[in-house]
């Protein structure tokens, strides 16, 4: 039968691309899972700040980034080289938010500042192939990051209160109001904005919530220094009972 | 950080830009994809076949010459065919259902990828038709089968469901040589089944009643060409 053995050819090929496919967007999803799982750990290590720690503390979660940059992103960006970024783009952007949201979070604990995209995206250069096009993490991507470091940054902001760093929280607290302040005019441009829009909600929920913060220092300062320094500190207290 | 999110407001404004562009002209390929269907749909009624295939191929004509527009628009953002590819996936699917239904109906055989993408004016620059696409767009296809047996035998082609069962059993198989995700393309074959058993039911309800003609070697011979002969 011939129009059955054409057919067959034909289909043969389609089984081809299909199966090379699956198994690359296979091997980029464990890469973006491994890149998610260190990048927390980068974040957990930052919230173990305090007052008397900070440099130690920064440095090593410094350490550890640059170690997920070169174990974990390297990976990743070996696995999607000469693949089309955009086709796997769902298979790889929870690993790549998360790293951004460790990188940013670092880098503003840091030196108060926001890391911005070229920086990242040249960082990744060194990591891969010249000869073929390498990964560049789009605009996208940097943005849904930015977006969830800002409840890193209110946790942050709660601790430091609760350690008696007023200004440092306050500090924070005019840093998410910048960056929500830029998201906003930008979220309705972003190409599929669904999900940017969930966590704009959850971040002004955060700026709120850290604003509360300051505001029950501010006014019941005096009431609550003596309970400074204490082991277990009264979150409650703050009216920032929900920590999530 | 102004500096950073003007930049980005500047790349997204010029990316949504391009998305308005493609949009525009994905509304008219679905326009015209409805007046290719229209066209195709009056095969169901026994009218003149090729006259309806002329009609038709007017209509891919156009259509070709919309995906051309499409392909000149994503000439300026190299690389981003996937960023842009879900505002045109289902108008494609569509048109591809109905241009594999056309070619059977012309030649008796699959229409094969490349086929496809020559027919639609794709594939020599990035701006090429995705395999899924295209799958799912047989898929889509398989569909049109049940109800076009049912017709041919009230017009009183007997012959017709023994065509076509071949036909689509021949695809049913390749298909099952494809490892799928569990994703929309399965779902689309796992429907097309259904497609097979009601055409095979058609086979059989003309069969037992002898109005079939009994040429099983005959019918393979003129798989080709015999649609434009029919009554």
């Amino acid at each position: 039968m011939t129009t059955n053995s054409t057919m067959r050819d034909e289909f043969a090929k389609h089984a081809d691309y299909l199966n090379s496919l699956n198994e690359k967007r296979e091997k980029v999803v464990k890469a973006s899972r491994d890149v998610t799982m260190n990048s927390k750990k980068v974040i957990f290590q930052v919230h173990r700040i305090s007052k008397y720690n900070k440099d130690e503390v920064l440095l090593k979660a410094e350490n550890d980034l640059v170690a997920v940059t070169n174990q974990f992103m390297s990976k990743l960006v070996k696995e999607l080289q000469g693949t089309d970024f955009w086709k796997l783009r769902r298979a790889y952007t929870p690993g790549v938010q998360e790293y951004i949201e460790a990188a940013t979070f670092c880098r503003f604990c840091k030196t108060g500042t926001l890391l911005n995209l070229s920086e990242i995206n040249s960082s990744l250069l060194a990591l891969s192939d010249k000869s073929i096009e390498p990964l560049q993490i789009n605009v996208l991507d940097y943005l849904l990051g930015v977006a969830d470091v800002t409840g890193e940054l209110m946790r942050l902001a709660i601790g430091r209160i609760s350690d008696g760093e007023i200004e440092y929280a306050q500090k924070i607290c005019q840093f998410v109001r910048d960056l929500y302040r830029e998201l906003i005019v930008i979220v309705p441009l972003m190409d599929d904005n669904a999900e940017m829009k969930k966590k704009m909600e959850v971040m002004l929920q955060s700026a709120i919530k850290i604003e509360n913060a300051c505001f029950s220092v501010h006014v019941r300062g005096s009431e609550y220094t003596p309970l400074l320094g204490t082991d277990n500190p009264d979150f409650s207290f703050f009216g920032v009972s929900d920590f999530e | 950080m102004e500096k950073q999110f003007e930049e980005f407001k500047l790349q997204l404004e010029e990316s949504g830009g391009v998305r308005e562009k493609i949009r525009s002209v994905v509304t008219e390929i679905e326009a015209s994809n409805r007046m290719l269907s229209s066209c195709l749909l009056s095969v169901h009624q026994s009218l003149p076949l090729s006259g309806v295939l002329e009609k038709a191929n007017g209509h891919i004509e156009t259509v070709k010459g919309l995906y051309v527009q499409l392909a000149e628009i994503l000439k300026d953002c190299p690389g981003e065919f996937y960023r842009y590819h879900g505002d045109w996936r289902s108008e494609t699917q569509t048109v591809v259902s109905l241009i594999a239904f056309l070619h059977w109906l012309e030649t008796g055989a699959l229409l094969m990828h490349a086929e496809a993408e020559k027919k639609l004016g794709l594939g020599s620059s990035d701006f090429g038709l995705d395999i899924e696409d295209y799958l799912t767009g047989l898929c889509f296809m398989s569909n049109e089968f049940p109800r076009y047996v049912v017709n041919r035998v009230t017009a009183g082609d007997y012959d017709c469901p023994r065509k076509v069962l071949t036909f689509l059993t021949d695809l049913h198989t390749a298909f099952r040589m494809l490892n799928l995700r569990n994703d929309f393309l399965r779902k689309k074959f796992d429907g097309m089944k259904y497609d097979l058993r009601r055409v095979e039911e058609v086979y059989y309800d003309v069969k037992i009643r002898g109005l079939a003609s009994d040429g099983s070697a005959q019918g393979q011979a003129n798989a080709t060409g015999d649609q434009l002969t029919l009554p």
